[in-house]
């Protein structure tokens, strides 16, 4: 229950979240413009900080951090739904069987 | 200081309104699940016709995700705001947000109109279907998004001013819009950076 009373961030930290979302954007743009010397590890990166981006706006911007844990649960439902989908769909593409 | 709500009175210790909006986001993560699982079954293929590679502006668009990266501070300033009960703030951050969201739509008309001069149109191939399927979706909701933060900035223009308790609530179109900026994240990073 204690994640209920939690407060929310002050705008002047608002602020400071913004300017780490704002880096990390400069960053994957920078990883895109340099593929050639990150090599295999440019996707990969791409991918973690897509995901910290996204985990920053949904926990501090959209508050669910501060949230009750039946509203964290229907949300990560959704996410679990999406992802798992994806995967099914993307071994089915990897093994083939759309283009045959 | 502002904080997270409990509400007892409700057997689930949520507000049923706000519940009922964090399940419509849940299944709009299934909707545009479903839209990126399309466009990832074709990307990376062959098809006849100009590849979205050969016409896609990476400086621009990221100036365009930038801008609805920094519509998400601005609504968050005006949701802070309206919980200070500061009206005028509220108004002045809602119209901000406003005015990002339409100038990321102006950035995707722009793109759209570019990419369809240089030839990749809606039917050239099947991948270039799901990309616009995909994105101008995306886009279809920051326009909605954008529709209900003028109504709020209008509400908040009479006398009475805005309420958190009202039915036309800041917060669950704050919700909605900050939806609208993560899934834009993952389809920067889907669409035009891998």
């Amino acid at each position: 229950m204690s994640a209920e009373h939690k407060e929310h961030p002050s705008p002047k930290q608002y602020v400071q979240i913004a300017i780490v979302l704002a880096v990390l954007t400069a960053i994957e743009v920078a990883l895109y413009y340099t593929e050639d010397i990150v090599g295999v590890f440019t996707d990969p990166l791409l991918i973690f900080l897509a995901i910290g981006k996204y985990v920053i706006v949904v926990g501090w911007f959209m508050h669910l951090r501060f949230e009750n844990k039946m509203v964290n649960r229907f949300f990560a439902g959704g996410m679990i739904l999406a992802l798992f989908l994806f995967a099914i769909v993307m071994i089915e593409r990897a093994t083939g069987n759309f283009f045959n | 200081m502002s904080s997270g709500h409990n509400y007892p009175h409700e057997s689930t210790g949520v507000e049923t309104r706000k519940l009922g909006m964090w399940v419509f986001l849940s299944t709009e993560i299934l909707f545009f699940g479903t839209l990126i699982t399309t466009f990832m079954i074709f990307k990376g293929r062959d098809f006849p016709g100009i590849k979205l590679t050969d016409v896609y502006d990476i400086p621009f668009t990221s100036v365009s995700s930038f801008v609805l990266l920094m519509s998400s501070l601005t609504m968050v300033l005006a949701h802070n705001a309206l919980e200070n009960s500061d009206q005028e703030k509220t108004r002045v951050w809602l119209l901000a947000t406003a005015m990002l969201g339409s100038v990321f739509l102006a950035g995707q008309i722009y793109e759209f109109t570019e990419f369809y001069h240089k030839g990749f149109e809606l039917s050239t191939n099947i991948f270039s279907s799901t990309f616009y399927v995909l994105t101008g979706f995306h886009g279809l909701h920051v326009f909605i998004g954008v529709v209900f933060l003028i109504g709020l900035w209008a509400i908040g223009q009479r006398q009475q001013g805005l309420s958190l308790d009202s039915g036309f609530n800041l917060e669950f179109i704050a919700l909605y819009w900050h939806f609208v900026d993560i899934v834009w994240i993952v389809l920067f990073t889907v669409v035009y950076l891998i």
